[in-house]
């Protein structure tokens, strides 16, 4: 009996992304079935068009959910880099691509600045974020007074709008986004120390590893990824607005978390991060063809999203019980 | 009279079994010590005698009832658990009467009254701090009396367990410690006690019951049986009490010099280092040895004072310069400080070397694979493979490993502080010759710090003694305890006890 028990751990531990995998498989085949135009072409792609920016931000944002961080201002820096981008191209003439360019470079500079005052101030992430969301949510209504910024150069929309092939342009960004992370985290240096971080600040630093230039480098990863989802969203929409990215920060941090990237640090895999964004997409996508009540969709999407989450530690809780059954009746 | 009754008692966990049916019953009125390596089994036996973990088989009877049918039963047992586990932003009153309905509190909470409850109480176990103190200010010695104290709050229990309660407490208090424990036996409850210190067993015990490898091997009167009989049933072997470990290869060469470093906790801190030496600091919990040696790596501030490495000038502050220049601390808070609890045994030992196992930006797993089999095998880590979370291994273990992917890094000076904290005798001595080897073979220097007088003087070449941040004396190992002992306490090794400090 010891030996199953063991086995039966073990895999429950290895499968938690395909676990999750699963989930999602299943959840399509049901929409499926429940919808039948759920599985129609332009549904799917529009689908995954959306998905592609909450999915990106939601794997940037687990490499600091693995440092036991986060950040809250993800959304405002993906508009506000994208009111910049915005201001070049349409009010200052700056070529298209060099100003995407420079926007990027300053999403960067925008996350190291969340860094910086986290680490050197030594200030609560949470506390800091939501802070910094307000000051660069406030800079976009200074630039923008609330209008939006129209006349974006077609040259980019492709960006937004393309297709390759049967697959959105944004939603291939995410794919890349997704390789260079993972690549960061399971394979170098820097990733390890990453998870090391999160398993033990305390430990790691006594270890030697400059704690600090790693968490500054997740937030200007961060800050970078924001942006990208921002430029892209503009050449979607052909104009630069304030409001987007509103409800990126909590769907970025509730995809990771239904992928498995634990809050408290040092568990998880970025790629999870993307899964659970299609978990959302998903069930949204749903309630919306089922025709319920626009006003009952926020409510009935929010349930769906906390059963998601309790999905890993109610299976645990059931495997739990299943054992005590198991050992009364043996006894 | 048998209060408590274990009869059969078996729990596994994967991979391991942990209590290998199992008998022990415990009387009123006797103190009954609990010994076994690390790893033995003796934790599991307290968190299954708790109620905490349910068993496989076998069963436990209390005051003569099944307690796997009425749970209520181990309300009986009276739990002290090793590590501190007080609430630290709350008063030692509130501390002591949570949770408070079952210390008969009703309705709303008058502070004053706690507080009125507690004196009596702290006064009892002489400790003495007032009951509005937050525990996260209280000495740590303080603190796990309170523990003790709270457990016995609840005026029905009948056993009273206490796991390692003297490991951090002062030669003094555990005196103290051991006067209350006798006199709680005198009201005819029945105690639990559970130490790696042998002396202490003896010095308490009425009986003793040994583990090894999750089985009883052995249940004795302590009147009948002796140090060596205990070592010999816990180990499984015969160790040699007069193996002394200090380096017999002291180089010449200063390795690293100290010079008036003041800081947090200590002050004016001057010694120096020899490559291949083994430099003891000794001196009672919270005398700043920690914090001297965390300041000189570089975790801690230093407010004044410098260091020099083979002579030159070393940067302080900086834990990673620190560890590139060869000087590593291997911390005390093996859980808080050392392990990386939720990553595998391979990647805890390769997570200091990592640029050395890296290919152009990529680690190479096979490499890393290698050099965790080695350090397995070097430092004799028992672990089912390299692919285990470290969490689950013993602290013995955790402790090789810790020591291993130290020398990695190809250290120059090692601080090893309380390296065998919790730690059996038998891993204890593989961790005092891989120390010897270590400064004889390699020319490293090591510092180590020890609250045991043993240890300290079987392993240093020289050791000094540290009181309230300052040194109080410096001796070579041949001296004698007595002279250390009083440095320890402070008081000075050349005024002959007669000008005792503060």
């Amino acid at each position: 009996m010891n030996s199953i028990k063991g086995k039966g751990l073990s895999v429950l531990k290895r499968s938690n992304m395909t676990a999750i995998s699963l989930v999602l498989a299943a959840m399509v085949v049901i929409a499926g079935i429940i919808s039948p135009y759920f599985l129609d072409i332009y549904n799917l792609q529009s689908l995954i068009r959306d998905l592609a920016f909450v999915g990106m931000i939601g794997i940037s944002q687990s490499l600091l959910l693995l440092v036991g961080e986060l950040d809250l201002s993800v959304g405002k820096i993906s508009s506000l880099c994208g009111i910049l981008a915005g201001i070049m191209m349409v009010d200052m003439n700056v070529n298209p691509f060099l100003s995407l360019v420079i926007a990027l470079m300053l999403g960067i500079v925008f996350g190291a600045i969340n860094g910086l005052l986290i680490t050197k101030l030594r200030l609560n992430a949470m506390v800091a974020t939501i802070g910094m969301q307000s000051v660069y949510g406030g800079i976009n209504l200074v630039l923008t007074k609330g209008k939006a910024i129209t006349g974006i150069p077609e040259s980019i929309y492709s960006l937004g709008k393309g297709n390759l092939g049967p697959i959105p342009i944004p939603f291939l960004f995410t794919l890349g986004v997704l390789i260079l992370v993972i690549f960061l985290a399971k394979k170098t240096k820097t990733g390890r120390y990453i998870y090391a971080i999160g398993n033990n600040r305390e430990a790691a630093s006594i270890l030697g590893i400059k704690v600090d230039r790693i968490r500054v480098i997740i937030y200007a990863i961060v800050g970078m990824i924001s942006a990208l989802a921002g430029i892209l969203y503009v050449a979607r929409l052909g104009s630069s607005q304030s409001s987007i990215g509103e409800s990126w920060p909590m769907m970025s941090i509730a995809s990771a978390v239904i992928g498995g990237v634990a809050l408290t640090g040092g568990i998880g895999n970025p790629a999870g991060a993307l899964i659970g964004a299609a978990i959302i997409s998903v069930i949204s996508n749903v309630i919306v063809l089922l025709g319920v009540s626009v006003y009952w969709q926020s409510a009935v999407s929010g349930i769906v999203i906390v059963l998601a989450i309790s999905f890993s530690s109610l299976s645990a809780i059931l495997a739990e019980k299943k054992q005590k059954r198991i050992k009364a009746a043996a006894n | 009279m048998k209060i408590l009754e274990a009869k059969n008692i078996t729990k596994t966990f994967p991979g391991v079994v942990a209590l290998d049916n199992v008998d022990i019953s415990i009387s009123k009125g006797e103190i009954h010590c609990i010994i076994g390596e690390n790893g033995a089994g003796k934790s599991t036996l307290i968190k299954c005698l708790t109620g905490v973990y349910e068993l496989d088989s076998g069963s436990i009877f209390i005051d003569g009832k099944d307690a796997g049918k009425d749970r209520s039963l181990f309300d009986k047992i009276a739990y002290v658990p090793q590590e501190i586990d007080l609430f630290s932003h709350m008063t030692v009153a509130e501390n002591l009467f949570l949770p408070y309905d079952k210390t008969g509190m009703k309705g709303l909470i008058n502070k004053k009254d706690l507080e009125k409850r507690a004196v009596p109480l702290l006064k009892g176990f002489k400790i003495d701090v007032e009951p509005d103190t937050l525990i996260k200010d209280v000495p740590v010695s303080a603190q796990q009396l309170i523990q003790i104290v709270r457990a016995t709050v609840h005026q029905d229990y009948e056993i009273l367990m206490l796991d390692e309660p003297t490991t951090s407490l002062t030669t003094e208090d555990t005196a103290l410690l051991f006067d209350i424990i006798k006199d709680i036996k005198k009201t005819n409850k029945a105690i639990v006690f559970i130490s790696h210190k042998l002396e202490e067993i003896f010095a308490l015990g009425d009986v003793i019951t040994v583990f090894r490898n999750g089985k009883k091997v052995a249940h004795t009167s302590l009147s009948e049986v002796n140090i060596p009989w205990v070592i010999t049933q816990m180990t499984g072997r015969e160790l040699n009490q007069n193996e002394v470990f200090y380096s017999e290869k002291v180089s010449d060469d200063v390795l690293l010099e100290v010079e008036h470093l003041t800081g947090e906790r200590f002050t004016d801190v001057s010694f120096k280092l020899r490559r291949g030496e083994i430099l003891g600091f000794s001196g009672l919990v919270g005398a700043g040895r920690s914090e001297l040696m965390q300041a000189i790596f570089g975790y801690l501030p230093a407010y004044a004072g410098a260091v020099k490495l083979n002579g030159q000038p070393f940067k302080l502050g900086d834990t990673n310069y620190s560890v590139s220049k060869g000087l590593v601390y291997l911390p005390e808070e093996r859980k808080k400080q050392g392990v990386l609890p939720m990553l595998s045994v391979r990647e805890n030992i390769s997570i200091s070397s990592l640029a050395k196992l890296q290919k152009s930006f990529v680690i190479s797993k096979k490499q890393e694979a290698k050099l965790a089999e080695e350090v397995i095998n070097q430092y004799n880590v028992k672990t089912p493979d390299s692919e285990k979370h470290i969490q689950y291994l013993s602290g013995g273990n955790q402790q090789k490993v810790i020591i291993g992917r130290s020398m990695v890094c190809d250290p120059k000076v090692l601080i090893f502080d309380e390296p065998t904290k919790g730690i059996d005798v038998g891993t204890k001595v593989e961790i005092y010759r891989l120390m010897k080897s270590l400064a004889e073979e390699k020319g490293i220097g090591i510092i180590l710090i020890s609250s045991e007088m043993e240890e300290i003087i079987k392993c240093s070449n020289r050791i000094i003694a540290l009181y309230h941040g300052r040194v109080y004396g410096e001796f070579s190992y041949q001296e004698e305890r007595e002279r250390i002992m009083s440095a320890i306490i402070g008081v000075k090794p050349d005024c002959e006890g007669s000008c005792v400090n503060e």
